[in-house]
């Protein structure tokens, strides 16, 4: 087994910089089993055909220990799942320690809905409407596991919908709505409402 | 009780998300949107600072910053690619803040104060500029504007695709603006004039050499010009339409101050010469009431027949003044013309029902209708034209013989968006045609001065819980409307933004409570969404509604419009206290594009008028008027004035 060299953990980690240090562990292990697995395949016969095989299907694992199952093309829609693939990691369970299960039920139903064929626009965009018709709280989940997994479609969806429910509304509106206590000073706060006062009255 | 605790330390808030995804989140905003989350805590007032200085879009329409208010908005930022101001406030030295070079699209409104460095600026930093719009530039006393500005914006923009110069540019001598022209950039395609003399043009794009097929030097490539002339002339008409080999739009307005005489007119000869190189789309041939009452007399039917033969790829027509053309000659129009999406007609004296007599058997299908001042259109008429399902904007102002048998008809289109039906002879009766359907899909509606709704066809039309997508809502000049009817709009909570309710009598405090008070449908906000009030001229108004106009109520409120003789004082500590307010005293039309609105509808301000007093009053211009009843703000005087002076200097 080749030495994994782990890189240095900074300070100011990021969460792009988590991600791509994750996904470079998972090529180099995977590179070990698959350099594995291919110096006993090539003892078989060689002309053995695929047999035909039901569509492929990729595992992800949520924090819970959870699986579930969806397509590959499917999660062709995710950057992060399509890398994976082809890479082929993709045949042991992906484990997904900071999406939770309920959150990560419903990605996959959402990448499962936007890879069918033959919906058209107008269905589709109800659809997306009724997806994000849930709690504040649940859509922020949503944005850090579409943020995760890369899958910009649904990134856009759901930042829109935030975006919506911040639009036009005054600071106590938006204070209210999602909960946010100001931790100004008295100070700071008098000069924030009087730079800001044209916007809201 | 501890889990439940657990579950809710762990669940994400809005400012725990990483600042990435909050600037992500953020980008989406609107500045206005932007200023305010940065209001609530630290994190958001970081991201708040930091978005703005790489978001590409920032449009501010809505108010006019001084330019201290401006100075935190528009920080260094690399990226902005896209800028529209209101600049009413602002003068030349703001001038380094607005002109950036990453700039692609720059509009600035309102632009009275600055001098024509703001040209030559913009000329010499913006080189990739590709859309350009400056209002009323330098049109405040004292502020100099050269052809050597023009010139230099013109020679510095190469990438110019759009021009929209919205001031009068006849005041640039003649030739030197001809020779300016020759500088602009050859991927100009659109081109917008605020006011230009007729004469100007037509030396402009004269071809100097002969043949005339020979390319002229200026402007090759417009595919759309829309020009507010003087008097819209046969020489200027064909000047353009033989010059400009790529026109697909044509948008000309003029608004004559005398009575146009044979050689500065537009007669039929003028049509036939319109869309010689066939690519024309889009015609637009309007003479405005601005100054005298006048049409364009010398164009009868034939001339619409000639302009039909070549005009038959045409999707949107406007005609604005034709009082000579019959039926005979808008039928031609309907069945040459098979793709016409739009058609649009103003003063059609002579246009009667027979008009869509026939419309089924075109496979028109109209979109955009727009018929005003038609009074020979009856309820039949309508009917025939509601066979066009797809109709989403519908027009019929001023049709005053339009009764409730035509709402009848409307009721049934499924798609109709903005619906206008001021003026007419409908009934509480004809609205309940609305209901259910139509009501429903409608985003502005315009019902003013049909005097014989009352409250009850207001309430019935908004019972029931449905949700209402009403923006728009005009209710003015109508009698019979009372706070009930208003309690009705609060109840049924339309999510109105815009609401006029000038010279209704009945209109009281109580309105005014019931609007402060209104409830949204959606969670979260507090208080009436309202941005346009317009309370002109009500009768029930006193001091009490003053407490209900100040904050924290209607928080969104930028428009207000009030008679200041009821209590001028407490007028104008309401505009002390509520300085992005713009409040109205004279009865001036509110709202951020006025001019869209009035759109020759100076002529509503001639309603309480009878129809002896409009016959006494006739063909003088609507400014001179003193009359009680007359709403025309005495601010605007002096400025036609002004433009008075420039004519006759010429």
């Amino acid at each position: 087994m080749r030495y994994l060299a782990l890189p240095l953990l900074s300070q100011n980690l990021t969460e792009s910089t988590a991600r791509a240090q994750t996904l470079s562990l998972y090529l180099q292990l995977s590179l070990q089993v698959s350099l594995s697995q291919r110096n006993e395949s090539t003892m078989s016969s060689s002309s053995s055909s695929l047999p035909s095989c039901p569509k492929k299907v990729v595992t992800l694992k949520s924090s819970e220990g959870e699986t579930f199952e969806i397509e590959e093309i499917a999660a062709l829609q995710s950057k992060t799942l399509e890398n994976m693939i082809d890479e082929n990691c993709a045949d042991t369970p992906i484990p997904l320690p900071n999406i939770k299960g309920k959150i990560l039920a419903k990605v996959v139903e959402y990448c499962n809905k936007h890879a069918e064929v033959g919906v058209d626009a107008e269905s589709l965009r109800a659809w997306d409407a009724e997806f994000v018709n849930v709690e504040n709280t649940t859509v922020f989940d949503y944005i850090l596991a579409a943020n995760f997994l890369e899958i910009p479609t649904l990134l856009d969806l759901t930042c829109q919908s935030v975006a919506d429910m911040i639009k036009g509304k005054t600071p106590a509106e938006i204070e209210k709505t999602f909960n946010i206590k100001s931790a100004f000073t008295p100070e700071e706060e008098e000069q924030v409402r009087r730079e800001n006062q044209w916007a809201f009255e | 009780m501890g889990e439940v605790e657990e579950e809710e330390a762990s669940m994400v808030g809005l400012d725990q998300l990483p600042s990435a995804l909050l600037a992500t989140i953020m980008v989406k905003l609107d500045v206005s949107s932007i200023c305010s989350v940065g209001s609530t805590c630290k994190t958001f007032r970081h991201c708040a600072s930091h978005v703005l200085s790489f978001i590409p879009t920032i449009h501010l329409l809505e108010i006019a910053p001084s330019i201290e208010l401006l100075r935190p908005l528009l920080p260094p930022n690399p990226l902005m690619r896209s800028l529209k101001m209101d600049c009413d406030r602002l003068n030349d030295s703001a001038i380094r803040l607005l002109v950036r070079p990453s700039l692609h699209e720059l509009h600035l409104h309102n632009c009275a104060d600055f001098s024509g460095k703001l040209l030559s600026e913009i000329g010499s930093q913006c080189g990739d500029l590709k859309s350009l719009y400056l209002g009323s530039v330098a049109e405040n006393r004292g502020r100099a504007l050269h052809v050597s500005d023009l010139e230099e914006l013109l020679s510095g923009c190469t990438q110019l695709e759009a021009l929209f110069l919205m001031f009068d540019v006849s005041i640039f001598i003649r030739h030197n603006f001809a020779r300016a022209w020759a500088l602009a950039s050859t991927k100009l395609t659109s081109l917008e004039i605020g006011y230009i003399s007729s004469v100007m043009i037509t030396e402009l794009l004269h071809p100097n050499l002969e043949p005339p097929h020979i390319q002229p030097s200026v402007l090759p490539r417009i595919q759309k010009l829309s020009l507010s002339v003087d008097y819209i002339t046969d020489a200027m008409v064909g000047t353009i339409s033989r010059g400009l080999l790529s026109l697909t739009h044509l948008d000309l307005r003029d608004a004559p101050i005398i009575e146009p005489r044979l050689t500065f007119d537009l007669t039929n000869s003028g049509l036939q010469q319109i869309n010689q190189h066939g690519k024309l789309r889009h015609l637009s041939l309007v003479r405005s009431q601005e100054f005298l009452v006048t049409y364009f007399k010398r164009v009868n039917d034939l001339g619409i027949l000639l302009m039909a033969d070549s005009c038959a790829n045409m999707e949107s027509i406007y005609l604005g003044g034709f009082c000579r053309v019959t039926d005979t000659g808008f039928r031609t129009i309907l069945h040459s013309c098979s793709s016409l999406c739009k058609l649009r007609v103003a003063h059609g004296t002579l246009l009667t029902n027979l008009v869509f007599h026939d419309i089924r058997a075109t496979s028109l299908s109209l979109t955009h209708v727009s018929l005003r001042w038609c009074n020979l259109l009856t309820n039949l008429g309508v009917k025939n034209l509601v066979s066009n399902v797809d109709l989403r904007v519908l027009d019929l102002r001023d049709c005053k013989s339009l009764g409730d048998e035509a709402l009848r008809a409307i009721g049934t289109l499924p798609k109709l968006k903005i619906l206008q039906l001021d003026g007419s002879d409908i009934t509480d009766m004809g609205l309940s045609y609305l209901r259910w359907r139509v009501i429903t899909s409608l985003t502005s509606l315009s019902l003013r001065g049909c005097k014989r709704l009352t409250d009850k066809g207001i309430s019935l039309l908004f019972e029931g819980s449905s949700k209402y997508e009403l923006q728009e809502l005009d209710l003015s000049n109508i009698p019979s409307i009372s706070d009930d009817g208003i309690f009705s709009l609060a109840r049924a909570r339309l999510p109105i933004l815009e609401l006029r309710l000038r010279q209704c009598p009945l209109i009281g405090d109580t309105s005014i409570m019931a609007l402060a008070s209104m409830q949204a449908r959606e969670e979260g906000w507090q208080g009436s969404r309202l941005r346009l009030l317009d309370l002109h001229n009500c009768g029930g108004i006193t001091q009490l509604s003053f407490r209900w106009l100040k904050r924290p109520y209607f928080p969104r409120l930028r428009w207000l419009g009030l008679t200041g003789s009821v209590n001028r004082d407490m007028v104008d500590a309401l505009a002390r206290s509520r300085p992005f307010l713009h409040v109205a005293c004279h009865g001036e039309e509110l709202g951020a594009d006025p001019s869209n609105r009035l759109d020759d509808s100076y002529m509503r301000e001639y309603e309480d008028l009878d129809e002896f007093e409009q016959w006494l009053l006739g063909g003088e211009d609507s400014g001179d008027n003193d009359d009680d009843n007359d709403d025309v703000d005495d601010e605007d005087v002096p400025m036609e004035v002004a433009e008075f002076d420039a004519e006759m200097e010429e």
